[in-house]
């Protein structure tokens, strides 16, 4: 929400003109940006993110957990270098676009060049405490671009235009998590069936 | 060849196949799962534990007590040894 009122803010600032808040809104942005791939990287701070959450909505009936990744310090450096990067090309295409270089209907095909396997390079990363489902987001992400590129009027033009990247990028990535939810409880709903027993034969010796 | 009669009891085999496919699974996590009365899982997770399969983490979450249940390595190996044996007693029953 406040990375999209900031875009927002923005977008309408360059329209009219008002340099100061454009290039305050960006910087604030990239801050913002980077503060979040630091909490994502860091285990401590994204350990306990992780249990505030699993708390929240799988607290009544327990939790488990997957092996964590094993990365070694090459990879994890990489991740540090890598999510600025994105970060960085974010801003850029966002910069480009309001400067006229880029048009806003192809904003996002630009994006899907580096986005999509910024992600796909993410879930190599956290393998195998996250799935393939988170995939998704990329997959569909993919499809949006390419509908866009075939010429499928599925873009914002004017004010609107920094929507082009943010709404596909939170949309998608909301989804994939609700599948990723349903899919969990799916799972669940399963392995339950395969170990519930009934009255003595459940409890045992 | 001996069945290992730890594991050999369902509910306890039950806690070990479901540890041995994640990382750690905690109290509730195994209560609800499994569907064991209290008493019943805090009995058959402490004869695995006393047996060195399972290893407990116990902990905080804010004011309220968190146990988390890992298989050891021993278990690992256990749970192995067990279907192997289990594996043998039915091919020498089909023969």
């Amino acid at each position: 929400m406040v990375i999209a009122g900031l875009s927002y803010l923005a977008g309408a600032a360059f329209i009219k003109g008002n340099m100061t808040v454009f290039r305050v809104c960006i910087v604030v942005l990239f801050a913002i940006l980077v503060f979040v791939l630091i909490i994502r990287a860091s285990k401590f701070v994204g350990v306990i993110i992780q249990r505030w959450i699993d708390q929240l909505i799988y607290d009544h009936e327990g939790t488990a957990t997957m092996p964590e990744p094993k990365l070694t310090k090459k990879k994890k450096w990489l991740a540090y270098v890598v999510g600025p990067v994105v970060g960085g090309c974010i801003i850029g295409t966002y910069y480009l676009s309001m400067e006229g270089y880029i048009a806003f209907k192809y904003m996002q095909p630009v994006s899907a060049l580096y986005l999509v396997p910024f992600l796909v390079h993410l879930y190599f990363l956290q393998r195998p405490r996250i799935g393939p489902l988170v995939l998704i987001c990329p997959i569909l992400y993919t499809i949006h671009a390419i509908l866009i590129v075939a010429g499928v009027p599925i873009f914002f033009t004017g004010n609107l235009g920094i929507l082009n990247m943010l709404l596909p990028v939170f949309g998608y990535t909301f989804l994939a998590h609700v599948i990723c939810h349903v899919y969990s409880r799916y799972a669940l709903k399963k392995l339950k069936g395969l170990t519930h027993l009934e009255g003595d034969t459940a409890n045992g010796d | 060849m001996e069945i290992d009669k730890i594991i050999h009891e369902p509910a306890r085999l039950r806690v070990m196949m479901i540890l041995a496919g994640i990382e750690q699974a905690d109290f509730n996590f195994l209560l609800t799962t499994l569907n064991l009365t209290r008493g019943n899982l805090s009995r058959h997770v402490e004869k695995l534990e006393s047996a060195g399969y399972l290893k407990v983490k116990k902990s905080f979450n804010g004011k309220i007590p968190n146990t988390r249940y890992q298989l050891t390595q021993k278990g690992s190996k256990a749970l192995a040894q067990y279907w192997e044996n289990l594996d043998t007693v039915r091919r020498s029953g089909q023969s």
